[in-house]
């Protein structure tokens, strides 16, 4: 055996196929928050009637999240769950911490937008903490798990874990719903992975189910509206949003209208940049377009999944299953919302969606599967 | 001795392999299922939500179809459209808003303020003025100033502006009409708003350089009359004149062919202009019927109940007690029956009593001894009476169904009356004497003009009515109108009979006034008090018609609630034999110089 860092660097695995294909997927998405964004930027004043007003700030968003994901790359994964220097604290818990502290900041001192506190202002700069929450979320459960993979096996351990995690996913429950709910599923879906016991998993799913059910049902009158609102996603006046997507998607056919050519997005779908930009992808890009952009997350997923299995530790498989949910619900709940397949729920398009922090934090993620894929040993 | 060692227990083991191969199996899975949703959405639905996206992009620019225009039987215009423009500026559109400001202030003749408010206020589209000129609308569009929107648009335009006002009727902003001819064809006159299709964005703005769809709009069709804006103009002026004269409330004239109900005019004083239908006209405009009808006459804004008064014709919509005037109708069925001969003698001592009532002549003492003829001449009622009693109330009402007095004449006009007469099973004697001299019972003017008209051209039913053809403009083919007639109302010698008799009393009877010198004109004139009775408000009546012997014009003249002498035969009947000696020569009925030899 010669000299640890000698072996590493020689044997050392980057996974460059996988950082093209995220830097095309951004790329892609830059382009369409510009052509779903320009009109709505064009005659607004708060937006200077600038047309790239929203490709700016997500151009920036972009640039700092491939810096970071570089940066986060080239960094040891396993470096995070040293403590650092004489202390006793490890960095992913000061993240986890950090997260809770942020989470709990944004009820008080956050900016309200359409009646939600979600947004924290840091010199000038708006980022939701809620995106912090998630990659914190997804490194300390998997740093607990890799503590002890055994307990998975059991109840109690399960319920540690849970316990642990429940008090960021409430704090992001208060004002963000869907955020906790996506949030909620990746640390299931993390520990669904560490198990043995998967039909524990199955039971549990439905229990929730159940609960979700009742929820719905008991929970208010704004969720059994959303309810409502879905299953008469034409004549209820509040789907106006889904509804209009749905023509959109519905308007684009086989091939699209052409890339910058749609309708809906001249006001007839608000914020079309936002949550609903794969309608737009949809009716300028056509069948075509979509299958393309689907098909183009399912390479993404594959190659984390890949990753994942061939992580040198279980802390590094975790991180990589935890990213991968956290990307592929987020696809097919984005997908099934605007397609009019489940009730409205506010989770955004992956890396194509506007949204600096979302955008920046899931670049830091892919940094982190890119760090991982580093340290893979090939045999 | 910064590598971390990892035991095996750190390993990542094929159970957890498992459980990540099997959440990428479910994304898989899920993906496939959406694309599928996605191509159900696209492929199956992409016509049904296409069509709805397309209907929510499209707007829908009217072009407004010309409406049709009505022409009188010597092809004149009397309704017809002139181009109007709208204009109308975009907010987001206009790059100078002062000098936009500026010369739409200028050139509209608009307050500088009024035209600032709607140039600065943030909307998609704001109207600065309709009905503009186009002469104006032209000079604006030459400016070629951004923002600031021409549309082209037409208004209903009557050259004649009073002209038979009640008849033809007028339009609303819709193009729709609303009262008269307007209404009544309708459905010929307006044609189809054509439009113009463009993309536009959520708030309504147009797409630049977007493909446009454009649906032609097809005119309306034209509309011949058997109107006259001559015999029109004449009776404008006759009706005014005893109008004026007579300090009367209103006067009306119908001037018809008796062959075949086509009406050469309608006239009911005051008139109203047509390109101003919501103001009243001007209370002393004597002789303004040809006036151009400048706009904003100082016309007070009128309730819509003064508003309906102003507009209602009454020769269609009010009935009266004919009166005398009646009597031709009794004499004809009394004729045709057989139940009188022309002399046959009546005497006539200034009554007659029916059971226990007595019905007074309008002569105090009484017209003696006289025939059959001589009762007719003189109007006498009790005659009447005598022979309405000879009929029968079975027979007078079988002759009151033939001669269709029971019925609408179904004139081509909205809102006419029906007749308003006793049910023949509470007829008694008296109510019958009644009716024999025109009293108890009520019709419109144009009634007692179509069943006269039957009565004297040979014994058929006509159908009042103003429409002859429907004009294609585009092809000039013009489309006739038919009318229903009925023959047998009276046999040809009935009716032979009743024509000398009624030139004999405008010859020598009542109607003497009505004569003109070197024609055959028969007539008729009539006196009806309103009701309530005694309170000295009467509708002075004359029904003339030429030539006697085959009559082709009849004219009806109403003259309601004249000041002081309110006879018929002394008001109304002069109004006929000027209103004859104007169109006779006109309608080219010649004079036969034998009559005033006979003189």
């Amino acid at each position: 055996m010669k000299g640890g860092r000698k072996k590493v660097k020689q044997q050392s695995y980057y996974d460059y196929s996988m950082l093209i294909l995220v830097i095309f997927i951004v790329a892609f998405g830059l382009v369409m928050v510009y052509s779903a964004s320009s009109y709505t930027a064009q005659t607004k004043q708060e937006y200077n009637y600038d047309a790239a007003y929203f490709l700016k700030k997500q151009t920036w968003a972009v640039l700092l999240g491939i810096l970071a994901m570089l940066i986060v790359s080239k960094f040891d994964y396993r470096l995070l769950i040293r403590p650092i220097g004489h202390l006793k604290i490890r960095l992913v818990t000061c993240l986890y911490l950090l997260s809770i502290v942020l989470q709990i900041v944004v009820l008080f001192a956050g900016k309200e937008l359409n009646g939600s506190k979600r947004w924290l202002n840091i010199g000038g700069m708006g980022f939701q903490p809620s995106e912090i929450t998630k990659i914190a979320v997804i490194l300390y459960t998997s740093y607990l798990i890799y503590k002890a993979p055994r307990a998975m096996n059991k109840g109690l351990g399960v319920v540690r874990v849970f316990i642990f995690m429940l008090i960021p996913i409430m704090a992001v429950a208060i004002e963000n719903f869907s955020t906790a709910l996506v949030i909620g599923v990746i640390m299931a879906g993390i520990c669904f992975v560490s198990s043995k016991k998967k039909w524990f998993y199955g039971i549990a799913a439905l229990i929730c189910t159940g609960i979700g059910g009742l929820f719905i049902v008991l929970g208010g009158a704004y969720r059994v509206e959303r309810f409502e609102i879905w299953r008469n996603i034409e004549t209820h006046e509040k789907g106006h949003q889904i509804r209009q997507g749905m023509y959109a998607i519905a308007s684009g056919g086989m091939f699209g209208t052409g890339l910058g050519q749609s309708m809906q997005k001249l006001g007839f779908i608000p914020e079309a940049f936002n949550d609903m930009i794969f309608t737009i992808i949809c009716e300028e890009l056509g069948l075509f377009g979509a299958i393309v952009v689907v098909s183009m997350f399912l390479i993404l997923i594959w190659r984390i999944f890949i990753i994942a299995v061939n992580a040198p530790d279980l802390f590094g498989g975790l991180i990589c299953a935890g990213v991968l949910i956290h990307i592929a619900l987020q696809v097919i709940l984005n997908i099934c919302v605007v397609t009019n397949f489940v009730p409205a729920t506010g989770v955004s398009l992956p890396f194509i969606s506007y949204g600096g922090t979302s955008v920046s934090i899931l670049l830091a993620e892919m940094g982190l599967v890119l760090s991982v894929s580093n340290r893979i040993e090939s045999r | 001795m910064s590598v971390i060692n990892l035991s095996k227990e750190g390993r990542v083991k094929a159970f957890q392999k498992r459980g990540m191969a099997f959440v990428v199996i479910m994304f898989i899975t899920l993906a496939v299922v959406l694309i599928c949703r996605l191509s159900y959405l696209m492929i199956c639905k992409a016509d049904y939500y296409g069509e709805i996206a397309r209907e929510l992009h499209e707007r829908e620019r009217a072009v407004k179809a010309k409406r049709g225009v009505l022409y009188d039987r010597n092809g004149t215009v009397i309704a017809g459209n002139v181009s109007v423009s709208t204009i109308s500026v975009i907010h987001s559109q206009i790059k100078e808003p002062e000098r936009v400001i500026e010369i739409l202030s200028k050139e509209l003749g608009l307050d500088t303020e009024y035209v600032r408010k709607r140039v600065e206020k943030i909307s998609s589209r704001e109207k600065v003025k309709s009905n503009v000129p186009k002469e104006t609308s032209d000079i604006i569009r030459e400016y070629n100033l951004a923002g600031v929107m021409v549309d082209e648009d037409y208004k209903r335009y009557y050259p004649y502006s009073t002209l038979a006002s009640h008849v033809i009727g007028f339009t609303g902003a819709d193009n729709q009409g609303i009262i008269g001819l307007e209404v009544t064809y309708d459905k010929y006159l307006q044609g189809q708003d054509g439009a113009i299709l463009t993309l536009t964005n959520a708030r309504g703005i147009e797409i630049e350089n977007a493909a446009e769809n454009r649906k032609e709009p097809v005119n309306g069709k034209g509309l011949l009359l058997s109107l006259d804006i001559n015999i029109q103009q004449y009776a404008e002026q006759a009706a005014k004149k005893v109008l004026e004269q007579k300090q009367a409330k209103a006067a009306s004239i119908i001037v018809m062919n008796p062959q075949n109900g086509e009406i050469y005019a309608m006239v009911t004083t005051p008139e109203f202009d047509l390109n101003n239908p919501f103001t009243a006209p001007e209370t002393d405009s004597a002789g303004s019927a040809q006036d151009d009808g400048s706009e904003n006459k100082s016309g007070k804004k009128l309730s819509s109940d003064e508003l309906n008064a102003m507009w209602r014709n009454p020769c269609i919509s009010n009935t009266y007690e004919p009166g005398s005037t009646f009597k031709i109708i009794t004499a004809a069925a009394a004729l045709e029956e057989n139940v009188v001969k022309l002399d046959d003698t009546f005497s006539c001592p200034g009554f007659i009593t029916v059971e226990d009532r007595r019905i007074r002549c309008h002569k105090a003492g009484g017209h003696g001894a006289e025939t059959f003829k001589q009762g007719i001449m003189n109007s006498c009622n009790p005659v009447f009476i005598t022979i309405g009693a000879r009929l029968g109330v079975d027979n007078f009402y079988k002759y009151l169904d033939r001669f269709k007095v029971l019925y609408k004449t179904g004139v081509d006009l909205p809102g006419e009356a029906g007749t308003i007469i006793h049910k023949q099973k509470n007829v008694g004697a008296v109510e019958l004497a009644t009716v024999s001299f025109g009293q108890s019972f009520q019709i419109t003017p144009l009634r007692l003009m179509a069943t006269a008209s039957s009565i004297v051209n040979g014994g058929h039913t006509v159908v009042p009515h103003f429409g002859v053809g429907i004009v294609d403009d585009a092809t000039d083919r013009i489309e006739k109108i038919q009318y229903e007639s009925e023959s047998g109302v009276v046999s040809d010698g009935v009716s032979q009979t009743m024509r000398s008799l009624l030139e004999a009393v405008v010859s020598e009877g009542t109607g003497k006034k009505a004569y003109v010198e070197g024609f055959h004109i028969g007539g008729k004139t009539g006196t009806s008090e309103k009701l309530p009775r005694r309170n000295g408000k009467y509708i002075a009546s004359c029904l003339g018609f030429a030539p006697a012997d085959n009559p082709t014009v009849m004219a009806l003249v109403l003259v309601d609630e004249p000041q002081g002498i309110y006879y018929g035969g002394t008001i109304a009947a002069p109004v006929i034999g000027e209103l004859f000696e104007n169109i006779l020569p006109y309608l080219g009925i010649e004079k036969d110089s034998a009559v005033s030899l006979e003189e």
